[in-house]
């Protein structure tokens, strides 16, 4: 519990702090910055210590939290993200707000793993909360305008409706069973009939908003919209990972068959049209944020198909896992590649915008190259090995059913079409344009933002039992 | 093991990377870069002899399993992944290797290679070094492909030769048309290797029993393969009806999504669309390097994993499916190959046309249609290579060159191309005595014992591609009694360089070669044809009972 404890408690005492911090015409803005970003980094750093040094204990226990397989995995997964997080906010954090920013994103951080180790609905809803309730601070503070403010009011709006599903979900399987612990919940379900699969699909679906599942995903192009570059990247992933790793924790293991015959198809159904819109409406975009939100959605499309392999012991949750570190590194770092060119003056709201940027900022288009290929899912990055998993867990499955064959099919053509949309967004970086205005303002720290996740996005391909 | 393999992969690609990274304007990477390519040709000449050198006894010969002659298949080169199939953690070995059907690809790639890279360096002018650099890690990619042993690196190479593909056809082709050629080649390409990825994936799994954990090596595979068809053909002797069909269910689906990604790959009739455009928007070089050897990446994707990984499922729903396809292409490209009057359109077509004699010999499924298929493979790799370097010559002196244009006698000011250009259109025409002839002929001989109609179509189709071949000549080197002008002071008015005409003329001995000594070549890769044959007797017996299918013709 030590890294979760550090990252939140070390985010609130940043958030005091900006009651201390200087403000007025005479301050040094520079200096808050780099102050503010690299007491943020040292608390990654030491949550990362002592996450690595920590003793597991052979027998986990029955308690609040269980430090098992999810967890650690959730915990890498939150620091990795966090790390290019705090490098992507290093120059972009709004500077009237650094103290609530950086708390702020350190609280958030740090609940993906209080997520991933719940073992009790009370702590794992307390979890997901704590990545909520910064999100409406962060949302608020980045962007002052009228579409900064309508983000921020859809996104609380839906996110309190949402977790009304998730604690109605919650409630009646605690009805069913009479204690809140996953464990005895889950060892209780080889009994379970209708009504738990009923109470699951309610949780299933205060989950999908934090996803940005089809039908839940309707903020999620106009809140990318409407934010700062950095807020989408954060927007894009934590709540993500979160998400899987609560559907996880809940329902991972233990569903007996008639569970399973009502859950999977759901799933199913939410798994296609997911994917089915995310990739649609984005090949209708030109707008590069939304395009970006909604293929956000279509890769939970994917992971949603991962989990149905999984719910039926065919696939492994580091399937979703694998997939994720890979997500995190393809699209933070083609965030942080469109921050550096903001920051550098140039603009990235519409698609063509980019045109010609590979001869106007070099670096950040191969960064953006790298990434691009990735989501498409070629080889020589990790994106292949993320779809290849998911196709794999689905094709184990289908040795059982047809339909599941059918979903990795449809899945490989809804690949295709996410193919032409980043293609189409490819092409325009290198597109010959009659004027050159290179972009020269470097900023160190989102350099090494996707320097990283490039540097991941391919070495992942090379070896990836360590995704 | 030999570590000429690893070499042959990866030299053009580390030379290729170094020259894309520290290329600069490009013309002092010249000498390089075509050294880089000799070496391969040479490289490959080599792997040609020590495959030729280890020809495997008789013994070997009754096992039923694709054998690399030569192999590299050392043991960190696994893949790892973090998940396990039935209890077994997932651990790959990857292999690579090569028999005679590889070797021959890997020379046909080392040939056009080298002559694209030579024809680059006197016509590219904007960008050389990237594009340079960017035909050496084509090079490198199919050879990968051609040379790997595995189900998981043969993708791999198969999917990435992609990039730097679409970045040749996008960057320098025609100004307009490229660009929506390249993503219409990009998204045809995925929608056929996507969904292929997941037959693979089937192919690998089931491949996982109990004691067994799931493997990729085609050695492995195709002995499973083997095995599970005759086990199921003696259960349905032996009266168990739903043997065959159960085996069925478990092949079907992965056998269609295979021939839906090799076929689009070799631009099968109805999936053929994307061929036309990228031919005609991409530079006539890279062009000749598509034509020739990428879109020969799904013939060899058949022989290699669709017939022996499963012969069954192919033998009942694929073969004559895919067999009419080919008869059909062959009319259908030669008839519009004979309405278009654009030489690019024409040759597209025409490419299509022979491609049919391909699939026709590929769906035979027995030695002599197979031997026509991988022999064809190459000469039709040489050939179609040969005529869009002439055109890319001819454009290059005289625009874009269209059949209806007057005043076109190209055969008196340019007769060192011209002979050239009959050379290769005859050949192409399947004249005896030349290579095409050879492969055409082998593939019908194979098909005539499966299916008689498509070979009567076939035939037809050989009379048109004479026809549409001596139009081209026709038209564009007699076109008129005086001699023809060219139409651009500024450009090449002279006849081929040394430089120019040296690769050509060499790759015309090739054709005249195999044309007259056809059995040198079939030696190479006849015990690995009848290798794969055997795999698949069963299936094809079972399916065809009046059919033998090993009978051999020489």
């Amino acid at each position: 519990m030590l890294p979760a404890l550090t990252l939140v408690l070390g985010g609130s005492v940043l958030m005091a702090a900006s009651l201390l911090l200087k403000t007025g015409a005479n301050r040094d803005v520079h200096g808050q910055r780099t102050y503010m970003a690299l007491i943020s980094l040292a608390l990654l750093v030491s949550a990362g210590l002592f996450g690595y040094f920590r003793v597991v204990p052979e027998e986990l226990g029955q308690g609040m939290f269980r430090f098992d397989d999810a967890a650690l995995a959730s915990e890498r997964l939150a620091l990795l993200g966090g790390l290019i997080l705090v490098l992507m906010s290093w120059s972009t954090a709004p500077s009237s707000h650094l103290g609530e920013y950086y708390g702020g994103l350190l609280i958030m951080i740090g609940a993906v793993p209080v997520v991933g180790a719940s073992n009790d609905l009370v702590s794992l809803f307390l979890g997901l909360e704590l990545i909520s309730i910064p999100t409406y601070v962060l949302l608020g503070i980045v962007k002052g305008d009228n579409a900064g403010a309508e983000a921020t009011i859809k996104y609380f709006l839906l996110s309190a409706f949402a977790s009304s599903f998730f604690l109605l979900g919650v409630s009646y399987l605690y009805g069913f069973v009479g204690s809140t612990n996953l464990q005895v919940i889950q060892s209780n379900f080889s009994g379970a009939g209708r009504l738990t699969s009923f109470a699951l699909v309610l949780v299933m679906c205060g989950l999908a908003f934090r996803v940005t599942a089809v039908p839940f995903h309707f903020y999620a192009p106009d809140v990318f919209d409407g934010t700062s570059l950095t807020m989408a990247g954060i927007m894009s992933y934590l709540p993500k990972v979160a998400g899987f790793v609560a559907l996880i924790r809940v329902m991972g293991t233990g569903l007996n068959s008639q569970t399973i015959e009502i859950v999977v198809p759901v799933l199913f159904v939410c798994s296609a049209l997911t994917m089915l819109v995310g990739n649609f409406f984005a090949s209708a975009q030109n707008n590069l944020r939304r395009l970006l939100a909604y293929s956000s959605v279509a890769h939970t499309g994917y992971l949603m198909l991962a989990m149905t392999a999984l719910l039926r012991d065919n696939a492994e949750p580091n399937v979703l896992y694998s997939y994720l570190a890979a997500y995190a590194a393809m699209t933070l770092g083609f965030f942080a590649c469109l921050g550096e060119i903001e920051a550098a003056g140039g603009k990235t709201q519409l698609i063509g915008d980019l045109s010609g940027m590979f001869y106007r900022r070099p670096a950040a288009s191969l960064g953006m190259t790298v990434c691009l290929i990735s989501m498409i899912g070629l080889p020589l990055t990790a994106g292949f090995w993320a779809k290849f998993l998911v196709f794999m867990g689905t094709i184990a499955a289908g040795t059982k059913d047809g339909l599941s064959i059918a979903m990795a099919i449809l899945m490989a053509f809804n690949a295709v079409i996410a193919a032409g949309y980043y293609w189409r967004v490819l092409s325009k970086l290198y597109e010959k344009s009659d004027e050159y205005l290179p972009l020269r303002v470097f900023r160190p720290s989102l350099f090494v933002a996707y320097t990283i996740c490039v540097v991941l996005t391919i070495v992942w391909f090379f070896v990836p039992a360590v995704m | 093991m030999t570590l000429l393999i690893p070499i042959l992969i990866l030299l053009p690609l580390f030379i290729g990377i170094g020259i894309f990274i520290f290329g600069g304007k490009g013309e002092s990477m010249v000498g390089l870069a075509l050294g880089a390519s000799a070496l391969v040709l040479g490289l490959s000449i080599l792997l040609l002899f020590q495959v030729l050198g280890a020809t495997d006894g008789e013994n070997a010969l009754k096992e039923a399993t694709i054998h690399a002659r030569v192999s590299f298949a050392p043991d960190w080169l696994q893949i790892r992944l973090p998940v396990s199939v039935g209890g077994h953690e997932v651990q790959w070995q990857l292999q690579f290797g090569s028999d005679g059907i590889g070797a021959l690809m890997v020379l046909l790639t080392g040939i056009v290679g080298f002559a694209t890279m030579v024809m680059a360096t006197i016509q590219i002018k904007e960008r050389l070094a990237s594009y340079l650099a960017l035909l050496l890690i084509t090079q490198s990619m199919l050879l990968g492909v051609f040379l790997s042993m595995d189900l998981l690196s043969f993708y791999l190479f198969f999917e990435a030769v992609l990039l730097p593909l679409i970045l040749l056809i996008n960057g320098w082709g025609n100004q307009k048309e490229s660009q929506q050629a390249s993503r219409k080649f990009l998204l045809y390409t995925l929608v056929g290797s996507v969904p292929m990825v997941l037959g693979l994936i089937g192919i690998a799994l089931q491949s996982d029993t109990p004691d067994r954990a799931s493997t990729v090596s085609l050695e492995a595979l195709s002995a499973i393969a083997n095995e599970t068809q005759q086990a199921a053909i003696n259960a349905a002797a032996g009266g168990d009806k739903f043997a065959i069909p159960m085996l069925m269910e478990k092949e079907g689906w992965i056998v269609l999504l295979l021939l839906l990604g090799f076929g689009i790959k070799l631009a099968i009739l109805p999936l053929h669309t994307w061929l036309p455009t990228t031919y005609a928007a991409a530079h006539p070089n890279t062009t000749a390097l598509i034509a020739s050897v990428v879109a020969k990446l799904g013939v060899f994707g058949i022989i290699r994993i669709v017939i022996p990984l499963t012969p069954l499922a192919l033998s009942t729903t694929g073969q004559m499916l895919f067999g009419g396809l080919g008869a059909l292409a062959i009319v259908y490209g030669a008839m519009v190959a004979l309405s278009q009057s654009d030489l690019r359109k024409v040759l597209a077509y025409s490419s299509i046309s022979h491609v049919g004699f391909i699939t026709l010999g590929l769906m035979s499924m027995n030695s002599e249609g197979l031997s026509g298929a991988t022999i064809q493979m190459f000469n039709h790799g040489i050939i179609t290579c040969g005529m869009f370097l002439l055109l890319g010559m001819l454009e290059q002196r005289q625009g874009k060159v269209s059949l209806d244009a007057q005043d076109q006698g190209f055969a008196s000011l340019y007769p060192k191309l011209s002979v050239l250009l009959v050379f290769f259109t005859l050949a192409g025409a399947g004249l005896p005595g030349l290579n095409g002839f050879v492969g055409e002929l082998l593939a019908m001989t194979g098909m005539i014992r499966v299916s008689g109609i498509f070979v009567a179509i076939a035939v037809l189709g050989t009379v048109l591609g004479a026809w549409y071949g001596l139009r081209i000549v026709q038209r564009v080197l007699f076109g008129s009694s005086g001699p023809a002008k060219p139409r651009n002071a500024l450009l090449v008015s002279t006849d081929l360089s040394v430089r120019e005409f040296g690769p050509l003329l060499a790759m015309a001995f090739v054709c005249l070669y195999i044309g007259v000594r056809p059995q040198d070549s079939i030696q190479l890769f006849d015990q690995d044809v009848k290798r794969i044959v055997r795999i698949s007797e069963p299936s094809s017996k079972a399916i065809h009972p009046e059919i033998d299918t090993l009978a051999q013709t020489k």
